[in-house]
């Protein structure tokens, strides 16, 4: 018998299906008349709405994008995308309060020369030192400004400065439909799945639906959002809660109009933390994207939503605020303990979920996809392995998001709620994260802490927290020979840094500027 | 900054436009826009590549003529040392602009009063005694009116260009005898080994186009390359 995998069935739309559809069929040609036929076909429900996660992205989309044929001026457009160039943290140190400027940036571009150099110890080094993303990289000034990361010159998914997007999460999965369905041949079923059908060995063998009978298949993709319609329901794969250690499980969102038609836009999220958890704040070309996501046990929803409108009417105005309902979306922070099982592997939401911040969501979809796409097995004889190796990673992954997310609430200083403080109580710290804190005391975080080559998140991120949030490494003194020397060209580095930031500043057009050209005149290819 | 005004008989009756070359008359640039149907003349004495505007990001030809901003390696003593000058200097003060609304768009002559050429007192008068326009005004028209052609064909020539990816990026490293080194970016030529992969089908509707022509004209040009280059090492800087 030929156990040849030649037949994918994606269960769920929404960005998650779409942009799985979209990576794997951009790297396997669709051929129904090849020697060895090449399948794709996508159910989507037309009755469950999509729920719009992460509405900002790293700069890997620009590749993903790239890899699936989409043209970036064709997605700006259609997806009300903006460009993003990092985070910008308000009030995660102290809490803010009068004329205290607690605010600190995580941008997208690594610290100068940061594969020769660790500048992290010059920096430590300085007195009367600017703040550590604003001294290692010219970013931190661009999106202060409300700066673009590139020019209109600039060939698409190229860059003067890294950038990911904000986008609208909807429109997305719209273009992803289109592009996939019309350009890269994959199949379109509207239907709800109604039931999954067993083959004798165990495997999912086929889904029977309301409106287009039976759908057999090789590999299914549960898609299927908070559902887990085929890893949790059917094959009954058990959720492993990480609520222990990062709290929120509530999120508030709300949109917000412009105050003016050419209002500045933002080239960074705002998250700016509250008593019980954090307000994002994103910029589109047509609106802003407002949320509070926060721990219910900690806060009460009448309060977290006063806390929301508050910010809202602070940075918008009263008029803005005024009427607004924000959507309530309650989730489960944590993941399956398996995401691939027999011949089902989940993407997206039904695989697992922890809140916003870092904007981690729609990445895992495009290491997801792109994991499936490159090692798609042959055969099934051979899935069981390439299945074991991705349960490992993409454990690896959720560890790594966990850890990552939780040191932005231990560095916290703030003592202003219980939130704050259980943030910090050693029962809630995953031991990984303790030790490379203790470690980091005496030196900081580079190449050396790379725990492998696909890790999520680079070792410069922990940088820009760490520094950003006032973290303190005292290097035990070896008198090194070369101690001068070093100290030296970091100084150069930190000026040639300055320098650049000027420049750059001069040269690159407002957000909102680029945003209006790209509509205009498009990027050119090359 | 330039203001731009509708040339008129009465308003600008007394007008003069100094001739001549120099950088004080605004010919300190490092290239010129060009178009297929002056390529021709061009590359007989420039190189021709491609660079963007930089205000929508479109392509344009260009005749190079210096290797950093504002030099323009063609000028010598207020003069200018090459058998022909491109149009888009020639015309200089002068421009097209589109009247009319809608689809009664029609070109009417301009002039940029601010530019350097336009003179109460010195050079060439645009019209005479009777109010009529002067041989040296009609000759600037005639000009203005092919550069004007030349440019709406050129939009379709950029466009076939970038269907077939014919473009692709060059930086110039150059290092000079004087030692420095030049890194020019923002540059574009035709990306000779896809033109010369191009099948008959394609080859004829560039051909029929009058695009086929220009193109080799834009990969014979690079020759000039090697003139400015020598212009630039006989600069004492």
């Amino acid at each position: 018998m030929d156990d040849r995998i030649s037949r994918i069935i994606i269960v769920g739309g929404g960005a998650a299906g779409w942009l799985t559809a979209g990576v794997i069929a951009a790297e396997h040609r669709i051929d129904s008349q090849a020697q060895h036929p090449f399948e794709l076909l996508l159910i989507e429900s037309p009755d469950v709405p999509t729920i719009g996660v992460g509405e900002g992205t790293w700069p890997s989309m620009r590749a993903t994008l790239q890899r699936i044929g989409l043209s970036e001026t064709d997605f700006v457009r259609e997806c009300d995308a903006s460009f993003k160039q990092g985070t910008y943290f308000r009030n995660w140190q102290t809490g803010g309060g009068q004329g205290d400027d607690d605010s600190y940036s995580h941008p997208f571009t690594v610290p100068t020369d940061y594969a020769e150099a660790n500048l992290a110890p010059h920096w430590l080094a300085l007195t009367d030192a600017p703040q550590f993303a604003d001294a290692v990289t010219p970013q931190t000034g661009l999106f202060a400004d409300y700066l673009a990361p590139k020019q209109i010159t600039t060939p698409e998914y190229a860059f003067v400065v890294n950038y990911g997007y904000h986008l609208d999460a909807g429109k997305f999965a719209e273009l992803l439909r289109q592009h996939c369905t019309e350009k890269l041949g994959v199949k379109h079923v509207m239907a709800n799945v109604s039931q999954i059908n067993a083959a004798e060995n165990g495997d999912i063998q086929s889904v029977t639906t309301d409106r287009a009978g039976d759908i057999a298949g090789d590999l299914f993709i549960d898609c299927t959002g908070t559902n887990s319609l085929l890893l949790g329901k059917h094959f009954k794969i058990p959720f492993q809660s990480r609520q222990a250690i990062l709290f929120n499980d509530t999120a508030l969102a709300a949109q917000v109009p412009y105050t003016e038609e050419d209002q500045a836009i933002q080239s960074c999220t705002h998250s700016t933390a509250q008593t019980a958890g954090w307000i994002w704040d994103i910029g589109l070309p047509t609106r802003r994207g407002t949320g509070h996501v926060y721990s219910s046990a900690h806060i009460s929803e009448d309060e977290a939503t006063a806390q929301l409108l508050a910010y809202i009417k602070e940075t918008a105005g009263d008029k803005a605020a005024a009427g607004l309902v924000p959507r309530k979306i309650p989730f489960q922070p944590g993941h399956r303990r398996e995401f691939w099982h027999r011949n089902c592997v989940a993407i997206g939401m039904s695989s697992g979920f922890i809140e916003p911040l870092e904007a981690s969501a729609l990445v895992m979809i495009e290491l997801a996809a792109g994991m499936i796409a490159e090692q798609l097995p042959p055969t099934r004889d051979v899935m069981d392995i390439v299945a074991k190796r991705y349960n490992q990673k993409f454990l690896r992954h959720w560890d790594q998001i966990v850890e990552f997310l939780k040191l932005h609430y231990v560095l916290s200083a703030r003592n202003d709620s219980g939130y704050w403080q259980d943030n910090r109580t050693a029962a809630s710290i995953p031991e990984k994260l303790s030790e490379q804190l203790s470690l980091w005391r005496f030196r900081s975080p580079w190449h050396q802490d790379a725990g492998a080559v696909d890790d999520l998140f680079p070792t410069a991120s922990y940088q820009y927290i760490l520094y950003g949030m006032g973290f303190s490494t005292v290097p035990r003194h070896t008198c090194s020979h070369h101690q001068d020397e070093r100290q030296r060209q970091a100084s150069e580095l930190f000026r040639k840094n300055a320098a650049r930031a000027t420049q750059l500043r001069q040269a690159l057009p407002g957000n909102r500027e680029l945003l209006n050209k790209v509509r205009e005149f498009g990027f050119q290819k090359l | 900054m330039s203001q731009y005004e509708v040339l008129n008989k009465e308003k600008h009756r007394h007008l003069r436009i100094k001739t001549g070359y120099g950088a004080a008359l605004g010919d300190a640039v490092m290239y010129a826009m060009t178009y297929p149907t002056e390529f021709r003349d061009i590359q007989s004495c420039y190189p021709i590549l491609f660079t963007k505007d930089p205000n929508t990001g479109g392509f344009f030809a260009a005749a190079v003529l210096g290797f950093e901003p504002d030099q323009n390696l063609f000028l010598q003593d207020n003069s200018w040392d090459a058998s022909y000058v491109p149009a888009v200097l020639q015309r200089q003060p002068f421009l097209i602009a589109t009247g009319g609304e809608g689809d009664n768009e029609s070109p009417v002559v301009s002039l940029d009063l601010d530019h350097p050429r336009v003179s109460q007192d010195e050079g060439e008068a645009l019209f005479d005694a009777e109010g009529g326009a002067t041989e040296f005004l009609n000759q600037k028209i005639a000009l203005l009116d092919k550069l004007h052609r030349g440019l709406q064909h050129s939009r379709g020539f950029i466009d076939t260009l970038l269907k077939h990816e014919l473009l692709e990026q060059i930086t110039l490293d150059i290092a000079f005898n004087d030692g420095r080194k030049e890194s020019v970016q923002g540059f574009y030529c035709i990306a000779e080994e896809r033109l010369y992969q191009l099948k008959g089908d394609v080859l004829e509707s560039l051909n029929q186009a009058g695009y086929l022509q220009p193109v080799f004209m834009a990969v014979a040009s690079l020759s000039r390359m090697r003139d400015i280059i020598e212009r630039r090492n006989r600069l004492r800087l």
